[in-house]
């Protein structure tokens, strides 16, 4: 009943209107975004498949016209402008375009002296953002261009339209990926691309979680040292593991409510970068024969619910490890400012495994750099679903069971702190003495 | 008179610093026990230790029969304490704090009720504990805390500086609820300050401590008899130079 009065007065501390408000802003922005990335994924994906192209005929011939006419036969928006100079700034700006190709003066002739004629493309860059910037209308016109003078060269020298093919494409590629002992008729960057989406979330997760939990616990802790009402509780008759385990249980309650919402934030945010456009035209260009799901069922990377609890379990214990890290920080606080910088430990630990398994296998390390990544307990979770999914099932669980390991010696030495003068009397002071400390001179002096 | 708190040789001991030195006094049923010095004599050290807040090096407090050494649990039964510039939660009203309180004390909904409604009436804050605590003032804080401390009637009430940072008129108010609790109900308190002239008006005994030293306890009057003092300021500097000389 007593523990019941402290939890409640915690996840009331925790779950307030701030919170809730903040959690439904994420899952806005969230959606919000994924459907921005959607729309300019689709955009993109319509743009290549009816490109819109823009050309300006500086030569004017029979065969550049014919070549126009063969752009506008494949479904291409073709768009003609007339320009001169080469200022091409101003170009693009009075015409109001993004991007142009230009046939310049001597194009036909130049293909009929059997040379390389020149065509130019001119795009116009708006910002740093590769999506916005991404057109297929100089790239498509360019390739139609190459094929369309290809025909024609070959045609001159009588080639016939098959013989040209069998010359530009003179293998059939076939795509395989192997994982473990299964094998699957498809590319791996297809497979990659799918799986790296999946494998984004919980990284991100992860780490948002590692912080805000940590925060809150140690502002709860240090706010409660600070306001002096931890002095309160304390002389209370409730035992010192009940107020301590109160507080770890609502922040971790709080944490799996900002976890929920994340993974459904972050789904739907991955769901508008991976749509099925994207997948179906990845399998068109790379060939494939499999579908991309289908492949990753066959090659065993699909996680059953079993796995997923799995994962479930080691991201709350590394929950629980970063709260019982958090007790022993928001102990050592003395004022609000050094409840922001006390942090940095865990902040620390957690952006190693974070970096190290967005941009590389922490499998592939070398031995050294590996054991003292896996010495962190929250790298665990981070290289968690790969564990899995490449059945690395040994390191997962000896990560599994680590991570118990570390739980409990960091609990012994919470409750130890807790059960002792020091979370009083400790503090962080960076050089300077803390109020307590003071007194104790005054005594001395 | 019963004595409700009996202080032995009480020592803290840190890396460096004698905090408390061998600390002994008692406290008897409706009695106001006051330590007085300056900051930094030991005064929060000694309170800290029979609050079974930190360990004592040597020594024991029994408060009702239970030792802090031995029995902290059932000490922390019988006893209150009030820190100096204790705050309160912000975000949590007056009301929930005080059945939030109480909660920590009995587990009997009726008890908690009962022990909020006195509390309610001690404070004399009125609608004013719908409020949250964060849009109180220092004094109606520092009123709401000292209800908390007593609703639950404990055998004795432990109050750092219960009037530190506090006006004139609130200062004035909660000396005036102490006396009126122990006079009426039999309440016994432990108090610390500072402000020599206060204690003299509220405390039934007091005990002038400097550096972690019990110099000497006894009444405002004995006390000022014998050091021919007008007030317990000048009782306390006399006192000081008195151990230096010795």
């Amino acid at each position: 009943m007593k523990f019941i009065n402290l939890l409640q007065k915690e996840l009331k501390e925790l779950i307030n209107a701030q919170m809730i408000l903040s959690l439904a802003l994420i899952m806005l922005i969230l959606m919000f975004v994924g459907n921005i990335t959607k729309g300019a994924i689709n955009d993109t994906i319509e743009e290549s498949n009816n490109p819109k192209i823009n050309i300006s005929d500086r030569d004017d011939t029979d065969f550049t016209k014919s070549l126009i006419e063969v752009l506008k036969s494949t479904g291409a928006k073709v768009t003609e402008f007339d320009t001169e100079g080469d200022d091409y700034a101003d170009i693009l700006k009075t015409n109001d375009i993004k991007n142009l190709v230009i046939l310049p003066e001597g194009f036909t002739e130049t293909i009929e002296n059997n040379e390389r004629p020149e065509v130019l493309t001119v795009s116009r860059m708006t910002s740093a953002s590769a999506m916005s910037n991404m057109s297929a209308g100089n790239s498509g016109a360019v390739a139609l261009i190459q094929s369309s003078i290809a025909n024609t060269i070959a045609s001159n020298m009588g080639i016939t339209p098959e013989e040209l093919e069998l010359i530009e494409n003179p293998v059939v590629l076939q795509d395989n990926t192997v994982v473990d002992d299964k094998s699957t008729a498809t590319s791996i960057d297809n497979i990659l691309n799918k799986v790296m989406m999946q494998n984004m979330i919980l990284p991100i997760i992860v780490f948002l979680l590692i912080m805000m939990t940590s925060q809150s616990l140690i502002s709860s802790i240090s706010n409660e040292k600070i306001d002096k009402t931890l002095e309160t509780l304390l002389s209370s008759p409730v035992s010192r593991t009940s107020i301590i385990t109160a507080k770890m249980l609502a922040a971790a309650v709080v944490a799996l409510i900002n976890a929920a919402v994340y993974m459904v934030g972050f789904s739907k945010f991955i769901q508008g970068a991976s749509t099925e456009a994207v997948s179906e035209i990845a399998s068109d260009v790379m060939g494939n024969y499999v579908s991309v799901d289908d492949a990753i069922k066959q090659l065993g990377l699909s996680l059953s619910v079993g796995d997923y609890v799995l994962v479930g379990l080691q991201l709350f214990l590394t929950i629980m490890i970063c709260l019982a890290v958090s007790i022993m920080l928001g102990a050592l606080v003395n004022d609000t400012k050094s409840s922001q910088t006390v942090i940095m430990p865990i902040m620390v630990l957690a952006m190693v495994p974070y970096i190290i398994s967005m941009i590389s296998d922490i499998n592939t390390l070398p031995m050294a750099v590996r054991i003292i990544v896996y010495a962190i307990p929250f790298t665990h979770t981070f290289s968690g679903i790969s564990n899995l999914m490449f059945g690395n099932d040994i390191i997962f669980i000896c990560g599994l069971v680590y991570q118990v390991i570390v739980f409990f010696i960091c609990m012994f030495f919470a409750l130890r702190l807790f059960n002792s003068d020091k979370i009083l009397t400790i503090s962080l002071n960076f050089g300077q003495k803390s109020k307590y400390n003071r007194k104790k001179s005054v005594s001395k002096d | 008179m019963q004595k409700v708190l009996e202080v032995k040789g009480l020592t803290k001991q840190y890396t460096k610093v004698l905090a408390a030195d061998n600390v002994s006094f008692d406290i008897g049923e409706g009695e106001i026990f006051a330590l007085i010095g300056p900051n930094g004599a030991g005064k929060t050290t000694t309170i800290r230790m029979i609050s079974t807040l930190l360990k004592a090096t040597s020594g024991d407090a029994v408060i009702d029969g239970h030792s802090i050494n031995k029995e902290p649990e059932k000490v922390r039964e019988c006893i209150t304490y009030l820190p100096d510039e204790a705050g309160a939660y912000k975000n949590m009203t007056g009301a929930n704090y005080l059945k939030f309180m109480a909660g920590l004390f009995y587990t009997d909904p009726n008890k908690i009720i009962e022990c909020v409604n006195r509390a309610k009436e001690i404070c004399g804050l009125g609608e004013r504990l719908n409020d949250k605590i964060g849009s109180y003032s220092r004094g109606m804080i520092r009123k709401l805390l000292l209800s908390r401390a007593v609703m639950t009637k404990p055998k004795l009430a432990i109050l750092d500086e219960p009037t530190s940072g506090l006006d004139v008129i609130n200062a004035i108010e909660i000396r005036k609820m102490i006396k009126k609790l122990a006079e009426e109900e039999g309440m016994s308190f432990l108090l610390s300050s500072h402000n020599m002239l206060e204690i003299e008006f509220v405390s039934d005994r007091v005990g002038i401590i400097a550096k972690g030293h019990l110099m000497v306890t006894g009444t405002g009057e004995e006390l000022k008899k014998r050091y021919n003092a007008p007030n317990l300021e000048e009782v306390f500097e006399r006192v000081v130079i008195e151990n230096e000389i010795h």
